[in-house]
């Protein structure tokens, strides 16, 4: 996304990733480095469809908490290894995501962002009371990985790693794909891109399908690796929230700003954490840094740097040298507007 | 593609109303093949409406479109965006946010698989893209951001764009609205161009000097009914229509 | 699941209604925000239990009665309505999805305060009356009513009523009447539709603070309350039609019934899924609710 830094940085990046616990050895960089991990794949899941389609969901947790019982289940009845049943499970977690979507999508705005709270709760209230499959309340446990205890971080860390990186590729690809081009007109202009032939409620609940996986399969890794599940954490709110967070602070709708976001967010939060221990003051800077990315860095971090360094280096207007015809641009200060506090500061027609 | 003078799109008996209001009203038209037809009429007779109801953007209360010999009634829009017919808005509506030729690909028809999976842009698809800039003098602007153009060349490249999916036929509401007189002129040039290169057009406009120069075919309406139609002179000479526009 | 017998049913149906009532109360504010504005206040739960807080220490510290406490909340939480408005949501980009992620925000900001300041443990007012009930005579059948009940259902009446004699006498709620019904127009008629919807959060806030004090005399509360709370709020407004004052209140009479009675018939636990599947197929099938008109947006 940003072409004037060297193409080889994701190489270096990865390798570091590699190196990092055998650098950082106690359990608690382990532990630093898995939450990081898992928060990035999710983040970057959540921001198919909150980033590139411009639909954001708070009730992601829906998926995450599905992941992690459907596996902790597949766990105790038949003996399945979560190392393998997660990411085929997560496939389950796509079709009954695709099912919702398709119900869903056909709302807009914030419509659809308390359809998805409201799919949150239901989801939680099922997980408590059909107590015969989730065990209620006090939830599932399942069996401890084989592996010992001493290192029993260090396989969920280079694990989630592996599947960071796939959730980055896919990411990435989609946002070059046809099907990327249709969602990124569809977060512009929804009505204009189905009125030029793109099958937008094919494409949201799609996206929407899709963004279910990565989070559903961290659901699924995530419950292995605390080996105790219950329903008030696994379908817990703030896991939706920091996904938002994590992509919101990164840059929304890039390939690798929720990446970005979770090394910047998770590892603060867990100094904060430490600092003051308390989880209500958490809570409380999670909102109230919500609030000042919205209102101070609304595009995030690598979108606003791509822009600095773009102003650097080309100071005069983008347009200088360009063949224009003079007209052209002589009417357009008569014509156009500028929306105030608009940060793209889009020159639009005047509504008429 | 039909033979030239055989009617392309026609509409019979179309009929819309909001709350009480009804916008447009027992609407039979037809475009042929070939033309440049003229939609005209006073402020408020409903024909953005009518705009509406042939892409399927609202649904009609009663009456049917065909297209070809299909009828599209109740088609999504980008069905019927798929069967041949595109259409600008009056206000112009744009990827604000996506490259100029970015704004050009999005209409590009991609089926199945290719569509999900292919890449963003085929190197086909992008030098078609960039023939059709050219001709609207964008070239230069392929790689900006199209809220970043100024008024007349979103105009021009809302128009370009709509041409990328190979429409048989182009809606056009108010295709010279807000543009200075030398935009104008070169409009009507591409207008008629495209149009001996086989595309047919519907178009909405006010200016009356642009739809009796420009039009081959006039239909006016007023409270949502077709009042008259005929050839430009015809329908200049028309009582009805001067008394739709003059009169109370 | 075997229905219990008649007499529960009305005792169940009318302690619903007066529950209804109190509901009411608790979603005007919500409706009227997002009927001026376009707002959907995901922190109105979240401002209701904060207001519920201050009535508990109100009453603990000076032992004031939360039905007097509202004197003091109301104005508060106007004041405090009217900084949010302008200082926060007045500057954001005004987008449908972004505007909702800024109440939220502001839901769990306040929910972390919260939290901090309070703990975790559940709290309520217990008043020399709660735990009282009159009984009420209705031909060969006694239906005995929590006094708590109806205490909060008059204090939620003589509250709306307020708040609909502002809105239909005063010429702010001329203003706001005419900011709903169409923003453009009523700038035009010289309404200043900054200040309209500014004092329309306050006014919003105020009628929530009420709502919290009455709250803290009937139900159980902590931090994380409000997300259940929220989530019963919206469903309310939904199914009466966002926006609408008038169907804010019939969305809370039916849900306060319904919920009733889903207690006694379904299970205690499951009940709140009453509301949420409401809001979750009203929203998707049927956005206009009973009596509103649709979300719409952008």
């Amino acid at each position: 996304m940003l072409p004037h830094l060297t193409r080889r940085w994701p190489v270096y990046a990865v390798l570091a990733l590699l190196a990092y616990p055998w650098i950082w050895r106690a359990p608690y960089f382990h532990l630093l480095g898995f939450d990081t991990l898992l928060g990035a794949t999710m983040a970057v899941s959540w921001n198919i469809m909150g980033g590139y389609t411009g639909y954001k969901s708070l009730g992601h947790s829906a998926f995450f908490g599905l992941g992690a019982y459907l596996v902790a289940i597949a766990a105790n009845r038949w003996g399945w290894n979560p190392l393998w049943s997660a990411p085929l499970l997560a496939l389950v977690v796509v079709a009954v995501a695709l099912l919702l979507g398709w119900i869903m999508l056909r709302t807009t705005g914030s419509a659809f962002v308390i359809a998805t709270i409201a799919l949150l709760l239901i989801f939680r209230l099922l997980a408590l009371n059909l107590r015969g499959i989730t065990g209620g309340a006090p939830g599932l446990s399942q069996p401890l990985p084989p592996w010992s205890p001493e290192f029993s971080r260090l396989p969920f860390f280079y694990y989630m790693l592996i599947w960071t990186l796939v959730a980055v590729a896919v990411s990435a690809f989609i946002v070059r794909s046809r099907f990327g081009l249709g969602l990124l007109a569809i977060r512009d202009d929804e009505g204009k891109a189905e009125m030029v032939g793109v099958n937008t409620t094919l494409y949201k609940v799609l996206a929407f399908g899709l963004s279910a996986y990565f989070v559903g399969l961290g659901g699924g890794i995530w419950s292995y690796f605390q080996t105790h599940i219950s329903p008030v954490f696994a379908f817990d709110l703030r896991i939706g929230v920091d996904m938002i967070l994590m992509t919101m602070l990164g840059g929304l709708g890039t390939v690798w700003g929720p990446v970005l976001g979770a090394f910047i967010l998770i590892p603060a939060r867990d100094f904060i954490l430490f600092r003051f221990g308390a989880t209500q003051i958490h809570l409380a800077i999670s909102g109230a840094l919500m609030l000042a990315i919205i209102l101070f860095l609304p595009r995030g971090i690598l979108p606003t740097l791509q822009e600095w360094l773009e102003r650097r280096r080309a100071p005069a207007s983008a347009f200088v040298g360009a063949r224009l015809m003079t007209e052209l641009r002589d009417e357009s200060a008569a014509t156009a507007s500028t929306p105030p506090g608009d940060p793209h500061s889009r020159v639009r027609p005047a509504p008429r | 593609m039909s033979a030239a003078g055989s009617p392309l799109l026609w509409t019979e008996g179309l009929t819309r109303s909001f709350g009480g209001i009804t916008a447009v009203k027992d609407c039979s038209l037809e475009v042929r093949t070939g033309s440049i037809t003229g939609l005209i009429g006073p402020n408020g007779s409903g024909k953005t409406t009518l705009f509406n109801l042939i892409t399927g953007i609202y649904a009609a209360d009663g009456g049917e479109v065909y297209l070809r010999d299909r009828r599209i009634t109740g088609l999504t829009p980008s069905r019927i965006c798929h069967l041949g017919l595109s259409r600008t808005f009056q206000i112009t509506r744009l990827f604000w946010d996506l490259s100029v030729l970015e704004n050009m690909i999005v209409p590009v028809r991609q089926v199945g698989l290719r569509a999900l999976l292919g890449p963003g842009m085929y190197r086909h698809e992008q030098e078609r893209a960039l023939v059709l800039l050219e001709r609207v003098g964008l070239t230069h602007l392929k790689e900006q951001p199209a809220g970043k153009l100024s008024f007349g060349q979103q105009k021009l490249l809302e128009f370009a764009s709509v041409l990328m999916s190979e429409p048989d036929v182009v809606l056009l509401d108010e295709p010279t609205g807000g543009v200075n007189p030398t935009i104008i002129r070169f409009m009507m040039a591409l207008i008629r161009a495209l149009n001996r290169e086989g595309v047919t057009f519907l178009v909405v406009e006010h200016n009356m000097t642009v739809v009796m120069e420009l039009c081959d075919h006039i239909i006016v309406m007023n409270h949502g009914q077709k009042i008259a139609a005929g050839s430009p002179p015809v329908v200049q000479q028309d009582p009805v229509v001067l008394d739709a526009y003059l009169g109370v | 699941m075997s229905l219990p017998p008649t007499s529960v049913l009305i005792q169940v149906a009318i302690g619903g209604l007066l529950t209804g009532g109190v509901y009411a109360l608790l979603v005007s504010g919500l409706t009227l925000i997002f009927g001026v504005m376009r707002v959907i206040n995901i922190a109105h739960g979240a401002f209701l239990v904060l207001s519920a807080y201050l009535a508990y220490w109100l009453f603990t510290l000076l032992g004031m009665d939360p039905i007097v406490s509202i004197a003091v909340l109301a104005p508060l939480f106007f004041v405090f309505g009217v900084l949010v408005q302008r200082y926060l949501i007045a500057r954001v980009r005004q987008e449908p999805g972004l505007l909702v992620l800024v109440t939220f925000a502001l839901a769990i900001t306040l929910e972390g305060v919260m939290g901090s300041l309070w703990r975790t443990t559940g709290r309520s007012v217990r008043t020399a009356y709660t735990g009282e009930v009159v009984p009420l005579a209705l031909g060969d059948l006694t239906v005995r009513l929590p006094i708590v009940q109806l205490v909060g259902f008059a204090a939620a009446v003589i509250a709306l009523g307020v708040l609909y004699l502002l809105l239909t006498r005063s010429d702010l709620g001329r203003a706001i009447r005419a900011t709903i019904q169409n923003p453009d127009a009523a700038q035009l008629v010289g309404v200043n539709v900054a200040l309209v919807r500014a004092l329309t959060f306050g006014a919003a806030l105020a009628s929530v603070a009420a709502g919290g004090a009455v709250f803290s005399l009937i139900w159980t509360f902590n931090a994380s309350s409000h997300e259940a709370w929220i989530s019963k709020m919206l469903s309310i407004v939904v199914l009466g039609g966002m926006g609408s004052l008038p169907g804010a209140l019939v969305g809370a009479l039916i849900i306060g019934v319904a919920e009733a009675v889903a207690a006694v018939t379904i299970t205690t636990y499951l009940s709140p899924i009453v509301s949420y599947l409401i809001l979750f197929f009203i929203l998707v099938f049927r956005p206009q609710g009973l009596l509103g008109s649709r979300i719409r947006e952008a």
